[in-house]
């Protein structure tokens, strides 16, 4: 049996595997058992596996790797079973056993060479888009050729903001993340704007990547040392008197619940009390009245896609309550599941035909909208989203940043 | 279709297959009858205990011998039905220092060797354990399947030529001048009767023994005492915990497959049918269960069953802890001038083999014939493939239709065991499956086994008819536990079948089940 | 964050709820710990299994409530059950509707075989009525554990046909995966076809009630093109595909309406002050977060749902601690027989609460101001037993809004 140090132990959730009733609901919500007989679903999955599991004993449930990682299972179980992290804890022990591939630790790590991606935007922009590479990358690599890796964007949002100079009343620090810094710097870009449209002198805190993939991957210990980095700037920045936002919710999620939850890191509860997600943020301002609300008309027919990180953030849909107040624009709220992309999951050439059948649902609900553009708050979906339906895909932070400010089309890009 | 046999046995649990395998063996041709399924009594109630013999070795050295030597003797045949867990009896702050040395004394006398474990070592085996215990003492306890025992049993006596009858019943004993030749057998579910001749008739019916001596006008001191078991719905430890302190009710947590199983009580009753697990039994396993494994407080319990321990009376007094464990072979010849008919009952499922020998010497004694016993020689045949926990988590995905979800029991496996047996009763595929044994206890899998079953036209009466026989011998198992999870479960379950289903109106296993 | 109103407990009797106050114009969120009772056990709108046949709704309704002086129904009386479901049908305009036939009761086919009480059907149910007296063929899945056509049609009279396994799925599939498959168009024309192929001279096919989460109406009417003969839909074990329909429309609905809808996370505990609550903590840890209003409903649903909670000693509501009417003891809980003819006594345990459904003790006085109890939290009833749970929760959920939004 192995031992887990009584440390680690603590920081580990226990399992409340025997709240279960077995009624089965999460089955009729796990996006991923609902497309393929090769993940048997959360109840199985999870509590249901927790009874033959061993101290000790090797992993033999392999198709726990095909666990995306949605939580909607925790969300529809009225016995609160943790189910998505007794996954997440099979998964890392399956991985750690097996090993992982050169490829997991590329998807997972971009943030040691977004940089470089930037850099050398250009080249590697085209390098991403070529065929032959593609096919390179997928037989050495096992990334899926029909996926488009993101592209890398020059100058990164960080870069860009050193030359900006941000001013207002009062502070507010920004979690960016790393695809806002090296792959949608307009995102950025937006959310320092509508701060600065509402009063705020944004700052940027020293910031890692959050570490949600390595979890999404199994590997604890990478999560923990990202988290490990980051929570000690978070503190710096709360302890001198300013909240933070952020405007991923995958990274929030992270930072907010996981690092507290899954990986214990010192600190995180107090960090967690003072990070907002950016909407959610905004819709406080709203509820005291102190919203800037001088929106000019944006005829526009949008759908909102709530990602499943921001449900689990239990915040309700609050991009939607503050575009709601915008004239002109026409919002339906998408209720379809999951993207299907699940972070890094999508690439991965052995479950790229999974994450594209559940993504089909999704589709066919905005093809039923047919919005001239698509809303959503997580990097993951907008990259998805597009490569399903082709649409123009942005963070809702966009749409409010056009509204608030003169914009020229060309700009909206 | 009258039989003539040489043996005919009455009993269908371990001893009685035991005493039908080591006859065939011998090559005496033999019948044995059994009113339910295999191991429907005490071999298939009791919590699966793998004795090394030390619970016994402080209060009854006799008894603890034929254990550790019986034990020895079944991890060699039996492998397959054995999980060797190891077991542990350790000292709490409460339980006498002087009894632990007596314990460990008494455990070389009669031959089971132990270690000696501090505190800390003994919870880094078994993180669960209070962390209060003192000590904890090594013994080669282990976890039994005694479904599958008595099974391999069945299975082997088969093979080596004897013949068995499931449910049917023994309505008289043929008997000629102060000599028994047979019985008079009833198949329970066609009603058909027909005679069984024989030279000889073994009584091992364990608490029924009395109801079958009735029938020749004899009868035996017997105690019954109820033993009452709880299990959890997940596995809490990975070896047998016993309490080392003399016997006493609520002294042992076994690990079984998936869960664990806390035991027993020591109830006299006048029923042999008394599987009612009353509400104080309940509370006393939690309790005392509790101060050796802390986290059963708040663990899901799944169901609560009993067992009757038909314990013979040799004279002395003395609560039913102190009855000796022994077994005891009456030849009625000697005792009550009626021969040809014996009663073996009384010991131990761990002894089922010994007594099963000794049955059968004597009948070979008295048949004059002197074959030796081979039991102990001979492993017993695997019945069917039988799937560790971790094999069955293995093959659920993509591994087709798992019918039973909390216990991963497919199809496959059911579709199986149907090709293995002669269907009778959905009965006698739950004690062969795990199906219905988990956390749900059938609620989800019975149904579709019945679907299963009426597809493949094998439910001759209304599937309904079943199914809510089913629930009613379900409830009584979960009726004695139902609060937090339990009783959550219960609503689902209740909400389905009575809801969903609307299903009404009680109906018994067995009552005019031969419509 | 501050509302008008606060309903913790998403199943029907909440959203129901929700859903009524929202119409009065307030603001509102809805909290709910998980999917609950709703998506494992409605198919249909039950009403009451003793409605008899015959007798109108309304004069059913009145001589129960004669009878069950303490029944959740006779707190709302029979004009406001009427007008909550006439509330609760106005979100379900056809071609998906719920309907009754006649003023009583229809017995529906079930997954066991059996025929089953219920007052307003889905229209994809419609045509099982009447399979008892003109038969029928009931068609299910290889693979799909859930259903066995074989063992419903020989109790209902009927042929069955069982599907060999499909392209789309491998040896097993769930009601979900099922119902995703119904909606695809070529799904449905390869068993279509099939099905076809082996009907005899049966005029309707009945299915699992799997045909689509959100088009059933569509996957019906699709499969009837392609068989030739009416199609409908027969209950089956939880989850229950009808029951994500309604919640799904309900959330849709209530989102699209502006009101806050969280699912996923339970409240802990509620802030008392005397005899008002002053708000309620939501866990999400490390998080607590905390919402006021001026009113709240409890309608968290019984064990499954997590309203009630039993330990070895007794039964108790744990966000507002308040009095659960209950037996003595444990050992009267349940009876010694499943089925016996008279009902646990466990299942008339809950909140006792006065005409306006506030909460009050075993003396009758009032114990919260400010909070309102719907669904089948409620004492008094036995919904599995009554057939009464949609009723029930559709009643008290509407009433529980008009008395709390009263002004």
């Amino acid at each position: 049996m192995t031992k887990v140090p009584m440390t680690e132990a603590k920081v580990w959730p226990t399992s409340n595997a025997d709240a279960c009733i077995r009624c089965a609901t999460c089955m009729a919500i796990c996006p991923v058992s609902r497309v393929t007989p090769l993940f048997p679903g959360p109840k199985q999955a999870g509590p249901g596996a927790e009874r033959f599991r061993r101290p000790g004993d090797p992993s033999v449930d392999s198709w726990i790797d095909l666990c995306i990682g949605c939580h909607l299972c925790d969300m529809v179980c009225a016995s609160g079973v943790n189910i998505s992290e007794l996954n997440l804890l099979a998964k890392a022990k399956y991985l750690d056993e097996k090993g992982r591939p050169l490829r997991d630790w590329l998807l997972t790590h971009t943030y040691l060479y977004g940089w470089l991606g930037s850099l050398f935007s250009p080249v590697v922009n085209w390098l991403l888009k070529n065929s032959a590479i593609k096919w390179m990358v997928e037989v050495i690599l096992k990334i899926d050729r029909r996926r488009q890796l993101p592209g890398y964007q020059s100058p990164t949002f960080r870069q860009w903001f050193r030359s900006h100079h941000s001013k207002g009343d009062r502070r507010i620090a920004y979690f960016y993340g790393c695809y806002v810094n090296t792959n949608e710097v307009e995102v950025g870009k937006a959310t320092v704007e509508v701060l600065e449209a509402n009063g705020f002198e944004v700052t940027l805190p020293a910031q890692e990547c959050c570490g949600i993939p390595m979890l999404g991957n199994g590997d604890f210990k990478g999560a923990r040392k990202m988290g490990l980095q980051n929570v000690p700037n978070l503190l710096k920045t709360i302890r001198s008197g300013s909240e933070i936002i952020f405007s991923s919710t995958s990274c929030g999620h992270m930072i907010r619940h996981e690092y507290n939850r899954l990986l214990g890191i010192p600190g995180s509860e107090e960090v967690a009390e003072h990070i907002f997600d950016l909407f959610e943020f905004l819709r406080n301002l709203k509820e005291s009245g102190s919203l800037n609300t001088h929106f000019k008309e944006l005829p526009l027919k949008a759908a909102y896609f709530a990602p499943c990180h921001l449900r689990s953030l239990n915040i309700g849909l609050p991009a939607l309550e503050i575009l709601r107040l915008i004239p002109g624009l026409q919002l339906e709220n998408i209720d379809a599941d999951c993207c299907g992309l699940g972070g890094t999951f999508g690439f991965k050439k052995e479950k790229y035909e999974i994450s594209q059948e559940i993504g089909k649902d999704l589709k066919q609900a905005i093809d039923r909208s047919k919005p001239e553009i698509v809303l959503t708050d997580c990097e993951g979906c907008r990259l998805q989203i597009r490569h399903l339906t082709g649409l123009k895909v942005l963070h809702p932070v966009q749409v409010l940043r056009d509204a608030l400010l003169q914009r020229t089309d060309e700009e909206m890009g | 279709m009258d039989i003539k046999t040489e043996v005919l046995i009455i009993g269908g649990g371990a001893t009685g297959t035991g005493i039908a395998r080591d006859l065939s063996l011998r090559a005496i041709p033999c019948v044995l009858v059994e009113k339910g399924d295999l191991a429907s009594g005490a071999s298939g109630r009791n919590h699966g205990l793998l004795h090394s013999g030390a619970r016994y070795a402080v209060s009854d050295p006799e008894a603890a011998r034929e254990c550790i030597s019986e034990n020895r003797i079944l991890r060699r045949i039996a492998g397959h039905c054995i999980e060797e867990t190891g077991g542990l009896f350790i000292s709490l702050s409460e339980d006498s220092p002087q009894f632990r040395e007596r314990f460990l004394m008494a455990c070389e006398e009669a031959g089971i060797p132990t270690a000696l474990y501090s505190r800390d070592q003994a919870l880094e085996l078994e993180p669960e354990l209070n962390p209060d215990l003192l000590s904890a003492v090594k013994v080669p306890d282990g976890a039994i399947n005694p479904f599958e025992l008595v099974r391999a049993n069945a299975k082997d006596a088969e093979r080596h030529g004897a013949k068995l009858l499931f449910h049917t019943g023994i309505t008289s004993l043929l008997i000629d001048q102060n000599q028994v030749r047979g019985g008079l057998a009833l198949d329970l579910l066609s009603g058909e009767d027909y005679k069984i001749e024989a030279s000889f008739v073994v009584n091992a019916t364990g608490a029924w023994v009395n109801q079958v001596l009735k029938l020749a006008g004899l009868r035996i001191d017997m105690a019954l005492s109820k033993g009452s078991m709880l299990i959890t719905n997940q596995r809490l430890n990975q070896r047998v915990i016993n309490r080392c302190r003399p016997a006493s009710d609520g002294d042992i947590v076994v690990p079984n497959e998936t869960v664990s199983i806390l035991g027993t009580t020591s109830v006299r009753s006048e029923e042999v049918e008394d599987f009612e697990v009353t509400p104080p039994e309940v509370s006393l396993l939690l309790t005392e269960a509790s101060r050796m494994i802390p986290a059963i407080r708040g663990a899901r319990l799944i169901r609560a069953y009993a067992g009757i321990r038909p314990l013979f009376q040799s004279g002395g007094t003395g609560g039913d802890r102190q009855i000796s464990r022994s077994f005891a072979l009456i030849d009625h010849g000697e005792r009550d001038g009626l021969k040809n008919l014996m009663t073996i009952t009384g010991g131990k499922l761990i002894t089922y083999r010994l007594m099963a020998e000794r049955t059968s010497d004597l009948i070979c004694r008295k048949m004059g014939v002197d074959v030796s016993c081979s039991t102990h020689l001979k492993p017993l045949p695997v019945v069917a493939e039988s799937l560790r926990p971790k094999d069955r988590l293995q093959k659920i995905a993509p591994g087709g239709e798992v019918l039973c979800d909390c216990e991963l029991v497919r199809r496959e496996e059911l579709e199986e065991i149907l090709e293995t047996m002669q269907f009778r009763d959905i009965r006698d595929i739950l004690h062969r499956t795990r199906l219905a044994k988990g956390t749900c206890q059938g609620g989800f899998c019975v149904y579709r086994l019945l679907g299963l079953l009426h597809e493949s036209g094998l439910v001759k009466e209304s599937p309904n008819k079943v199914l809510k026989a089913f629930l009613e011998e379900r409830w009584k198992g979960i009726r004695p536990i139902l609060w937090g999870g339990a009783l959550k479960e219960e609503e689902l379950i209740e909400s389905i079948y009575k809801g969903i289903f609307n299903l009404k109106d009680s109906v018994e296993f067995g009552v005019g089940s031969s419509e | 964050m501050h509302f008008d109103l606060i309903v913790i407990g998403m199943g029907l009797s909440g959203l129901m709820a929700a859903k009524t106050a929202s119409e009065s114009g307030s603001k509102v969120l809805i909290l709910g710990k998980g999917m609950g009772a709703l998506c494992l056990f409605s198919n249909t709108i039950d009403l009451l299994e003793t409605l008899p046949k015959g007798m109108k709704l309304d004069e059913g309704l009145s001589q129960w409530i004669k009878d069950h002086p303490q029944h959740p129904y006779s707190k709302v009386g029979a004009k406001i059950v009427e007008e909550a479901l006439t509330s609760f049908t106005s979100l379900f305009p056809l071609p998906y509707s719920f309907v009754s036939a006649g003023d009583g009761n229809s017995l529906l086919p079930t997954g066991a075989g059996t025929l089953r009480p219920t007052y307003l059907i889905p229209t994809t149910m419609v045509a099982g009525a009447s399979v008892r007296e003109q038969g029928g063929l009931i068609v299910g899945f290889k693979g799909f554990k859930d259903f066995y056509p074989d063992y419903a049609a020989t109790l209902l009279g009927c042929r069955s046909l069982t599907l060999p396994p499909f392209r789309t799925f491998h040896e097993e599939i769930t009601a979900a995966g099922l119902a995703r498959s119904m909606e695809k168009e070529s799904f449905r024309e390869e068993i279509g076809r099939e099905i076809r192929r082996e009907m005899g001279n049966e005029t309707r096919v009945g299915f699992p009630a799997v045909l689509g989460v959100r088009d059933p109406w569509g996957v019906k009417k699709g499969l009837e093109e392609t068989i030739g003969a009416e199609v409908f839909e027969i209950p089956i074990l939880p989850p229950s595909i009808p029951g994500m329909r309604i919640f799904n429309r309900f959330k849709e609905w209530l989102v699209q309406r502006g009101v806050t809808v969280l699912l996923g996370h339970s409240v802990s505990k509620a802030i008392l002050r005397g005899r008002r609550c002053e708000g309620i903590r939501v866990s999400n840890p490390p998080l607590s977060s905390f919402y006021s209003a001026d009113r709240y409903i409890l309608s968290t649903g019984r064990f499954v749902g997590g309203g009630l909670v039993a330990n070895e000693e007794k039964i108790y509501e744990p966000i507002f601690d308040l009095p659960v009417s209950q037996p003595r003891s444990r050992e009267e809980w349940f009876r010694k027989s499943f089925f016996s003819n008279l009902s646990h006594p466990v299942h008339q345990a809950g909140i006792l609460t006065d005409s306006s459904l506030r909460p009050v003790d075993d003396k009758g006085e009032r114990v919260l101001e400010n909070v309102w109890i719907a669904g089948s939290i409620l004492a008094g009833h036995d919904s599995t037993n009554e057939k009464s749970r949609e009723g029930v929760e559709i009643a008290t959920g509407y009433m529980a809004a008009k008395c709390a939004m009263k002004k």
